[in-house]
C-alpha cells in the first residue's frame, strides 16, 4: 500500500474492469435468450452492448459462472478417463458420489435452512434397504434405485415430523444421533449382516462385477457416478434456483424473516418440507446407487466420523453453495483417499482444514473472495482517511452523506483561516491589544479581531458590568433567548479596557487550542 | 425388578452427567459443545495412563488407585474442556454467527480428536482396573454390584456438590448470571471469557467422571465417546437445554426406557425407542421438559 502511494504513476489508478467474454452480435437478429423449457428462466445471462472501442454491436456474458462450471466438470470427467488407472477412476468415482451427497445436503442446509445431520442416515437407509432387497429377492438395479428413492422419501417424512416444531440447533442435535442409532440397529440385526460387522455384499451392480476388472468397466462405473453427480446438480439447480428457492430465500436467515415471509403470504414451512422431501428422496436413491456401485454396503456409511468428514467438505468449500460442496469434496476426498499411507493423520489434516476455515473464513473457500474484498476496501478507506485533508474534520466515508457540500467547503475554509491566524499571534500583537483594546490596530491584529467578532453566539465571551466603572467580569453567552449568560471565572477587572483584554486573551487561547 | 431399576439408575446417572455438561455449556455460553465425546474419551485415557503408571509402580488396587482414577479422569476431561474452549470458544465468541460456527468447530475438534486417540493409543479398547471392587450386595430376589452402587452414589454426590457450589459461591453466581442473560452479566462486570472457560472445565470434569465409571463396563477406545455424546445430546434436548431438573428427569426417563426395552423387547430396538420418546417429548414440549430458558434468551 505504502509503496504504491510513493509512486505517483500508480497513485491514481482507478482499477481494472473485470474481463467478460464477448462476441460480435448478429446484425440481422435481435438478441435471443435461450430459456429452460417451460419456464421463463434464461440459461445464460447475456446482455447486448456497443463495444466502446470498436463501436460494434456485441453480446456479453454477464454471469461467468456457467463457464467455470463447464470447465470444472470437464476436468472432473476428463482427468480420470484420460489417466485410466484403476486407482484414479475409483478415487474420482468416490468423489462424485460424495459430492452428490454433499450437494443434496447443501440443498437441505442452505436452501431449506434446516440444520439436519440425518443425511448419511438417509443415505444408509436407502443403501441397506436396496442391498437387502436385492440380495434376498434378486432385485435388478433400476428397481434398487426406485426402492432407494421410496425409502429416502419415507425417511425424509419421518425425520421432518419434528422439524416443524423444533428450531435450528435443537433439530441439529436431534438428528446428529440418528446415524449412530442406525449403526447400532444394523450391528444387532442378523438379517442386515450384523454378524459380519454390518457388511452386506452381493447385490446387483450397474456394471457387472466381471467387467469391473477391465479398464472399460471401471471407466463405465466412473461415468455412472459422474452422471449421478450431474443429476444431483440438476436437482439442486431446479430447487435452489427455481421458484421454491426464491420463496425460501425470503425466510432464510432469521426468525424475523420467517415472520415476514408468513406475513407476505409465503408458506415457507411447506416449501421447506418439499425441498427436504425431494433432497431426502435423492439421498435415498444415492444410497441405493452406492450399493449398486460397490455391490453392497457396509457400516462405514453410518459412522459419525464419515458424517463429520462430509461436514468438513461442505465447510471447507463454503456452506450453502453447490460449487463449495463439490470443491470441498474434491479437496477432502483427495486428501483422505490419495494419501492412504499417512494413516489417521490425513483425517486430522482434513479436520484441521475445516477448523481453520471455520475460525478464519466467513464462508469457506467460496466466501473468501468477498471477504478479501471487504478487508481491502476497509484498509483502503483507513489509508485514505489517514492521507487526506480534503474533507476537513469529516472522514472521507462521511462525505457522501453530507448533501450540502458548502458545509464541507466552509469547514475547510475555517480551518485554513484558523491556521493562518494562529501563525500571526505574537507577543507584540498581544501587547498592542493590551495598550489599546479599541481603536485603530495593525493589519494582523485587526484581522484576528474580525475573526473573533464573527464567531457564533453560543459560548461567545462578553463583558458584564457589575458596578459601572469599578468592577467588570467575563461571561460566556448562552446563545439562546431567555437563557442568561454564565460567569466564566471569579476574576473581576477594575476597568473596561482590562476586561476587553481579558476577553481577548481567552479567545486567543481558544484559537491556539483549536 | 430391582436389577432393572438399578441398571436404569446407573445408565441415567452416567448419561445425566454428560447431558448436564452439554446443557450447562449451552445455557451459559451459548455454544453447543459437540466435542463432548472427545472430552469424554480424554478423561478415560487420562485415567488409563494413571492406572498404568500406578501398576508399573506395583499398586493395583486400594484407595490410591480408586480415588486417583476418578480424579485423573476428571482432570483429564477438564483439561480437554479447556482445550476445546481455547480453540472453539475464545476466538469465535464475539464473532458473527457464533452458534453455527461454534457447532462446526466443535464437530471438527471431535473429528480430529478421535484420530489423535487412534494415533497415540491404537484402536484396541483399554480396560481400567475396578474402582469399587468386584463384590455384590443381595437384595431380595436381585442384587446390586459394588460398581453399580458406587456409580450411582458418586454421580449423585458430585452433582449435588456442583449444584451447591453453583448456589453458594461467587463463581457460581457469575455462572448463573451468564445463564440468565449473558449480555446483562457482561454489563455488570462478569468476564464472559473467564466464566465460559470455567463452565467448560466443570462440564468437562462431570463428563470425565462419567467416562471413568462407564469405562468399568465398556472400556476406553477412540470411539467410545460417540454413544455417550449422542445419548447425552438427546437427554439434554429432552430435558430442555439449560435446565438441571429437566435434564435429571429426562435422564431418568431415558435410562428407564433403555433398561425396559433391552429387557422386554430387543436390544436392537433401544435406539429407536429412545429416539421415539425424545421426539414425542419434543413434539409436545418443543423446549424440552424444563425449558423456559430459551424464551428468556431470545
Amino acid at each position: 500500500m505504502s509503496k504504491t502511494s510513493e509512486n505517483p504513476q500508480t497513485k491514481h489508478l482507478v482499477g481494472r474492469r473485470a474481463w467478460r467474454p464477448a462476441w460480435p452480435a448478429r446484425p440481422d437478429r435481435v438478441l435471443h435468450r435461450r430459456r429452460y423449457f417451460g419456464t421463463k428462466r434464461s440459461v445464460l445471462k447475456l446482455s447486448g452492448q456497443f463495444n466502446p472501442k470498436t463501436l460494434k454491436r456485441e453480446v456479453v456474458l454477464t454471469d461467468k459462472k456457467p463457464m467455470f462450471w463447464l470447465f470444472g466438470l470437464f476436468l472432473l470427467v476428463a482427468i480420470p478417463t484420460a489417466v485410466g488407472s484403476e486407482r484414479f477412476l475409483s478415487l474420482f468415482g468416490i468423489i462424485c458420489i460424495y459430492a452428490s451427497i454433499n450437494v443434496m445436503w447443501t440443498l437441505i442446509m442452505g436452501t431449506a435452512g434446516l440444520q439436519s445431520f440425518a443425511t448419511l442416515a438417509t443415505v444408509g437407509v436407502g443403501s441397506y434397504g436396496a442391498a437387502y432387497l436385492s440380495i434376498t429377492f434378486g432385485l435388478p438395479w433400476p428397481l434398487m434405485l426406485l426402492v432407494g428413492l421410496v425409502l429416502g422419501i419415507a425417511m425424509g417424512f419421518l425425520i421432518s415430523l419434528p422439524a416443524r416444531r423444533l428450531d435450528g440447533l435443537y433439530y441439529a442435535l436431534l438428528t446428529l444421533g440418528l446415524s449412530e442409532f442406525c449403526r447400532n440397529f444394523v450391528t444387532q440385526n442378523e438379517a442386515l449382516g450384523g454378524k459380519f460387522n454390518g457388511a452386506l455384499f452381493g447385490s446387483a451392480r450397474i456394471v457387472p462385477s466381471d467387467m469391473m476388472t477391465t479398464r472399460l468397466g471401471q471407466t463405465l462405473a466412473f461415468l455412472t457416478t459422474f452422471i449421478v453427480l450431474l443429476v444431483a446438480l440438476a436437482v439442486f439447480r431446479w430447487m435452489n434456483g427455481g421458484r421454491i428457492g426464491l420463496l425460501l430465500k425470503t425466510a432464510a436467515t432469521s426468525k424475523e424473516d420467517e415472520a415476514f415471509a408468513s406475513a407476505i403470504g409465503i408458506d415457507w414451512q411447506r416449501a421447506r418440507m418439499i425441498v427436504f422431501m425431494v433432497a431426502s428422496g435423492v439421498l435415498g436413491a444415492l444410497g441405493a446407487f452406492y450399493s449398486t456401485y460397490i455391490g453392497g454396503t457396509s457400516l462405514q456409511i453410518f459412522s459419525l466420523d464419515l458424517l463429520l468428514l462430509m461436514l468438513a467438505m461442505i465447510v471447507i468449500g463454503g456452506l450453502g453453495r453447490a460449487e463449495g460442496a463439490v470443491i470441498g469434496t474434491v479437496i477432502v476426498v483427495g486428501i483422505t483417499q490419495w494419501f492412504t499411507d499417512w494413516g489417521p493423520w490425513r483425517i486430522v489434516l482434513a479436520g484441521a482444514l475445516a477448523l481453520l476455515s471455520v475460525l478464519y473464513t466467513r464462508n469457506g473457500l467460496f466466501g473468501l473472495k468477498e471477504q478479501m474484498r471487504e478487508i481491502r476496501t476497509r484498509r483502503q478507506a483507513l489509508h485514505r482517511a489517514a492521507q487526506t485533508t480534503k474533507y476537513a474534520e469529516f472522514l472521507p466515508q462521511q462525505a457522501p452523506d453530507i448533501h450540502d457540500k458548502s458545509i464541507i467547503a466552509g469547514r475547510t475554509f475555517e480551518r485554513e483561516l484558523r491556521e493562518k491566524l494562529r501563525g500571526w499571534i505574537t507577543p507584540e500583537i498581544i501587547e498592542e491589544h493590551r495598550r489599546s483594546p479599541l481603536g485603530q490596530h495593525s493589519d494582523h491584529l485587526e484581522r484576528i479581531l474580525n475573526y473573533f467578532r464573527k464567531g457564533p453566539l453560543p459560548d461567545k465571551y462578553a463583558v458584564y458590568t457589575e458596578v459601572p466603572f469599578q468592577s467588570y467580569r467575563v461571561v460566556a453567552l448562552s446563545g439562546m433567548p431567555g437563557v442568561p449568560p454564565r460567569i466564566v471565572d471569579d476574576k473581576t477587572y477594575g476597568s473596561l479596557d482590562e476586561a476587553y483584554h481579558a476577553v481577548f486573551m481567552r479567545r486567543i487561547n481558544d484559537l491556539k487550542a483549536s | 425388578m430391582i436389577e432393572l431399576i438399578i441398571s436404569a439408575a446407573v445408565l441415567a446417572s452416567m448419561y445425566g452427567l454428560v447431558a448436564i455438561g452439554i446443557s450447562f455449556t449451552w445455557a451459559s455460553i451459548g455454544m453447543l459443545n459437540l466435542a463432548q465425546g472427545f472430552i469424554f474419551t480424554a478423561g478415560g485415557y487420562a485415567a488409563y495412563l494413571y492406572a498404568q503408571t500406578l501398576t508399573n509402580m506395583g499398586i493395583t488396587e486400594g484407595p490410591v488407585m480408586s480415588i486417583g482414577l476418578l480424579v485423573s479422569g476428571m482432570a483429564g476431561s477438564a483439561v480437554a474442556g479447556l482445550f476445546v474452549g481455547s480453540i472453539a470458544f475464545l476466538p469465535l465468541q464475539d464473532r458473527a454467527n457464533f452458534r453455527t460456527r461454534g457447532l462446526i468447530a466443535t464437530l471438527a475438534i471431535s473429528l480430529i480428536g478421535t484420530q489423535l486417540w487412534l494415533i497415540f493409543f491404537g484402536p484396541q479398547s483399554k480396560p481400567l482396573p475396578p474402582i469399587f471392587g468386584t463384590g455384590r450386595i443381595e437384595i431380595g430376589s436381585g442384587g446390586v454390584s459394588y460398581s453399580q452402587l458406587g456409580a450411582i452414589v458418586i454421580a449423585t454426590l458430585m452433582l449435588t456438590a456442583v449444584i451447591m457450589w453453583m448456589r453458594s459461591s461467587r463463581a457460581g453466581l457469575q455462572m448463573r448470571a451468564m445463564m440468565m442473560n449473558p449480555l446483562g452479566a457482561a454489563v455488570v462486570g462478569v468476564s464472559v471469557r473467564v466464566t465460559g472457560m470455567r463452565v467448560l472445565a466443570i462440564s468437562g470434569a462431570l463428563t470425565g467422571l462419567a467416562s471413568v465409571m462407564l469405562a468399568q463396563t465398556f472400556f476406553v477406545s477412540p470411539t467410545s465417546g460417540v454413544q455417550p455424546l449422542t445419548v447425552g445430546l438427546i437427554i439434554s434436548l429432552a430435558g430442555g437445554l439449560g435446565s438441571i431438573p429437566g435434564t435429571v428427569i429426562a435422564a431418568a426417563i431415558v435410562g428407564l426406557a433403555e433398561a425396559l426395552t433391552a429387557r422386554y423387547l430387543a436390544q436392537s430396538l433401544v435406539p429407536f425407542v429412545l429416539f421415539g420418546i425424545v421426539v414425542l417429548i419434543l413434539v409436545f414440549r418443543p423446549r424440552g421438559l424444563g425449558g423456559l430458558l430459551e424464551d428468556v434468551r431470545e
